[in-house]
């Protein structure tokens, strides 16, 4: 049975259906909503881009005051302490804004298209504790509001970006030949060179050489982040001098500006090499594990006749029949599954903030509305109600990430989060999934009908051995579990 | 005899009937109990449809053993011979203590007002709604609340991840998880078996979670244990100030290989009963009914995969020291074939909602056209129903 265009549009392309919502009808539908999405601010990070940064700026001051107190000899473990329980609640706050993000946004295609990048040019909360604070920053100022427009932009926004120098070890000016610019001293970090090449431009195995790494990160040399301002900024007394060439071109640093590291990043975004891979990339993420290569041909055509223009590029992608054909050949990832199930049963706003609070209410010293009324009743029964429904809620948000292997703004390594159903359809996988889906019938599918929100779910796309075994399941429970832990719902 | 959707034999008929399984009932008037607001009523949700053919056999039937070649025991194979017809499986075995103290009683042949669909989620629906259709959004123990004249009477919980229809509607009710998740049923992932069946890859690593076991974070108790917890959860509670409670077993869709499904989940419900009793403690037991009901009975014949298949007729289990037990009640209406229902199931002879009714009035003293009004409308019910008799 074929699906219909808005169902596949929704799924494919979004984070699928959700009731009450239109999904789009097709390719321009999903287009008009980058120009819609683009006016409205991300719900994290929750104080916004200013505010981020001087909260992040005190907490960081706090703790450099007391590692210098520490090495003179006086410590301060409440310091310590309370900075990394602050920094990360903030993060837990921006990961659930994350996901109601993604969940409520009407604007799915935008959404898909904002994790892709965020995972393409990837950084991780896990690298240190500021990072906890920064990288729901980068996602909302680098990533997103250049998601539709000039590769080259993005490109540039990401790797100037606190975040990424800080995830690479650039952010001090480390690792670099730093006092006398001898290229010859100490060794060259390479890391953001050789990610910049491999990961977020050229694509491994497309050519370049050893040298080419060396010759990116030395013009790389002399970016450095401003930890008070959380700015990037240029050093150029540890930056290389001299020239370099990479690929054919000859990089100068004049003594003035300095800008040799956007000409080289503006070069590597006009590289053919780049579109292939990251046009190769969009067509894996969105179509299938084996991209069909004449999509990718009328992406790179459309990236070289835009000079990288990603709305041209997604137009070609999306203009392309097989942008509409063979669905449900990939699985989705634990975040979209985990999207896609809250969009399903269509949990509120106010649900979502409350799931957080639950979540903030096991947290001893926090003093929240609900803690108080615990304090006073102080009932350790009530206690036990708190963490259990504190556990709950985390196992049905950020821990069912965790477990799936997909916790939020954590990608394994610099290459981000696999994308392949060799990786997320296993057996451990599905019983998670199963295990998240009883947890989501019990709190969210009480009194549904089954054959209704099979409908919300998934359109036409449910096949019929899944409406026959969920209209003959044993209780409704396991009726609304089984929607979710369908391979319909698993695919997309 | 027929029995037109919706209709219950008459209970006088009951006395009169041909019933070969009912003790004489000694009829000593009913008083309410003697300390009200003491009284305490839970209702255990059986899903999936209890094979109440299996639970309470009719030995004593002479069709039984043709219809349940495999399934069917005999006292000589096993099963706990209750009163000469009927015996008990031996899965429940745990429960005969009870049995012997008069704090058991089965009610056989029962079934609600639904008919012909057979499905699950209508079943349950009007199960838990105590209509004649599943066109009512509330749950009859939560419209009993209303009606307990003294409101100490009437703090009610419910034991699931969020509240079930029964004790859903206007009046207020507490919901509280279980302390663990409960691990799937053997019927749930037989039917995830078939979920994936259509898909090579997902049945492919649904075959190896099965073989591996689900150790995802999710399940974090044996199933057993858990629904002990439930029950036990139910009785400090009731224990306390609560009055009312409510809690599901899942797994008695035994379409398959029965024989091992049923009894392990019918251990379950008879382990959740005693550790009900413990929890409770003598005093509070004493003052306790515990009605435990199903959407539906199954098939009186065996399928052909070992198990059985959607009925109609079941039956309902009712225990508590305030039960007048030790006995099997109920009109039997026979299995031959003239005397089953569409040629296949268990006639129902009486309504799953009079035992309730007779039961809330018994222990809660609320007047019978309240619940005829209000909590069961429609029902046929008044002080001389058989379920107050004894």
């Amino acid at each position: 049975m074929a699906i219909s265009r808005p169902t596949l549009a929704a799924i494919r392309y979004g984070y699928g259906l959700r009731p009450g919502e239109e999904p789009p009808r097709d390719a321009e539908a999903l287009l008009a909503q980058l120009d819609q999405a683009a006016k409205r601010k991300p719900r994290f990070p929750r104080e916004g881009a200013g505010g981020r940064r001087e909260t992040a700026s005190r907490v960081m001051s706090l703790r450099a005051a007391e590692a210098k107190a520490a090495k003179d000899g006086k410590p301060n473990e409440s310091i310590r302490k309370e900075t990394q329980k602050e920094a990360l609640q903030i993060y837990r706050q921006d990961a659930m804004a994350r996901l109601a993000q993604a969940i409520l946004s009407p604007f799915g295609f935008h959404e898909r298209l904002a994790s892709f990048w965020t995972d393409h040019f990837s950084t991780s909360a896990l690298k240190s504790l500021p990072m906890r604070m920064v990288v729901p920053l980068y996602e909302a100022e680098a990533i997103r509001p250049n998601l539709a427009g000039s590769f080259a932009n993005l490109l540039k926004a990401a790797m100037l970006h606190p975040a990424m120098l800080i995830y690479l070890d650039q952010s001090d000016g480390a690792g670099m030949d730093a006092p006398a610019g001898r290229p010859g001293g100490r060794a060259v970090n390479e890391s953001l060179g050789r990610e910049l090449l491999e990961l977020h431009t050229l694509g491994a195995g497309s050519g370049y050489t050893q040298e080419d790494v060396r010759a990116a990160a030395l013009i790389l040399t002399g970016l450095s982040v401003d930890r008070r301002a959380l700015e990037v900024v240029y050093r150029p007394r540890i930056s290389e001098g001299g020239s370099i060439s990479l690929l054919g071109e000859v990089y100068e640093d004049d003594e003035a500006g300095s800008q040799d590291h956007l000409r080289m990043l503006e070069d590597l975004a006009m590289n053919p090499m780049t579109a292939e891979h990251v046009c190769r990339k969009l067509v894996i993420h969105f179509v299938a594990d084996e991209p069909p290569a004449d999509v990718v041909a009328a992406m790179t055509a459309a990236w070289a006749e835009t000079e990288g223009d990603l709305k041209a590029v997604y137009r070609a992608m999306l203009d392309h029949p097989r942008a509409w054909s063979d669905p449900g050949q990939k699985i989705k990832r634990p975040f979209e599954f985990v999207v896609s199930g809250f969009r399903a049963v269509d949990i509120s706003d106010k649900d979502l903030s409350r799931l957080l609070d639950e979540m903030d209410d096991d947290d001893q010293e926090d003093d929240g509305p609900m803690r108080k009324a615990l304090k006073m009743a102080s009932s350790t029964a009530a206690r036990a109600d708190a963490k259990q429904r504190a556990a709950r809620a985390n196992d049905l948000t950020l821990a069912a990430l965790q477990r799936m292997d997909q916790p939020i703004w954590q990608p394994p390594s610099p290459a981000g989060y696999a994308d392949l159903a060799s990786v997320w359809l296993s057996p451990g996988q599905l019983s998670e999934r199963i295990a998240w889906a009883r947890l989501m019938a019990g709190r969210f599918g009480q009194r549904r009908d089954p054959g209704t929100f099979l409908d919300a779910a998934l359109g036409d796309a449910a096949g019929q051995n899944t409406r026959d075994v969920i209209a003959q399941a044993p209780n409704t429970n396991h009726a609304i579990a089984m929607v979710l832990a369908s391979p319909e719902f698993n695919r997309r | 005899m027929t029995i037109k959707p919706g209709s219950s034999l008459s209970r006088r008929g009951f006395l009169a009937g041909a019933c070969c399984a009912a003790a004489a009932p000694v009829l000593t008037p009913f008083s309410v109990a003697a300390a009200p607001g003491e009284s305490r009523f839970v209702t255990i949700i059986l899903r999936g449809g209890m094979d109440g053919l299996d639970l309470v056999q009719p030995y004593g039937d002479a069709a039984f053993a043709g219809l349940r070649p495999t399934l069917g025991l005999t006292p000589g194979t096993g099963l706990v011979d209750l009163d000469g017809f009927f015996g008990l499986n031996p899965a429940a075995s745990a429960l005969m203590p009870l049995w012997q103290e008069n704090a058991l009683s089965f009610v056989h042949a029962v079934a609600t007002p639904y008919r012909d669909g057979r499905r699950h989620f209508d079943g349950q629906t009007m199960l838990e709604n105590g209509g004649t259709d599943a066109s009512q959004k509330s749950g009859w123990l939560n419209r009993t609340l209303a009606v307990i004249p003294r409101t100490d009477g009437r703090k009610a919980l419910d034991i699931h991840t969020s509240m079930e229809l029964i004790l859903s509607g206007p009046n207020k009710a507490d919901n509280r998880a279980g302390t663990g998740d409960v691990e799937m049923a053997q019927d749930e992932i037989g039917f995830l078996d078939r979920l994936y069946a259509a898909d090579a890859p997902f049945a492919a690593a649904m075959e190896e979670v099965k073989r591996t076991g689900f150790s995802a974070g999710g399940y974090r108790q044996k199933r057993n244990r858990s629904v002990v917890d439930m029950a036990r959860l139910a009785g400090g509670m009731l224990r306390e100030d609560y009055r009312i409670a409510s809690f599901s077993i899942n797994g008695w869709d035994t379409h398959v290989e029965q024989a091992s499904q049923f009894g392990s989940v019918a251990g379950e419900l008879a382990a959740a009963i005693v550790a009900l009793k413990d929890a409770l403690g003598a005093d509070a037991w004493a003052r306790t009914v515990v009605l435990a009901v199903t959407e539906f009975g199954r098939s009186v014949r065996e399928n052909g995969t070992g198990g059985t298949d959607h009925g109609t007729g079941g039956v309902a289990v009712l225990a508590g020291g305030a039960v007048s037990g030790g006995k099997v009640m109920g009109t039997w209406p026979g299995l031959a074939e003239d005397r089953l229902l569409d040629g296949q199931d268990l006639m129902p002879t009486g309504d799953v909602r009079e035992i309730a009714a007779a039961m809330l009035h018994k222990q809660f003293g609320i007047a019978p056209d309240k619940l005829t009004s209000r909590v069961f409308p429609g029902l046929s019910f008044d002080r001389s129903s058989i379920y107050l008799q004894g």
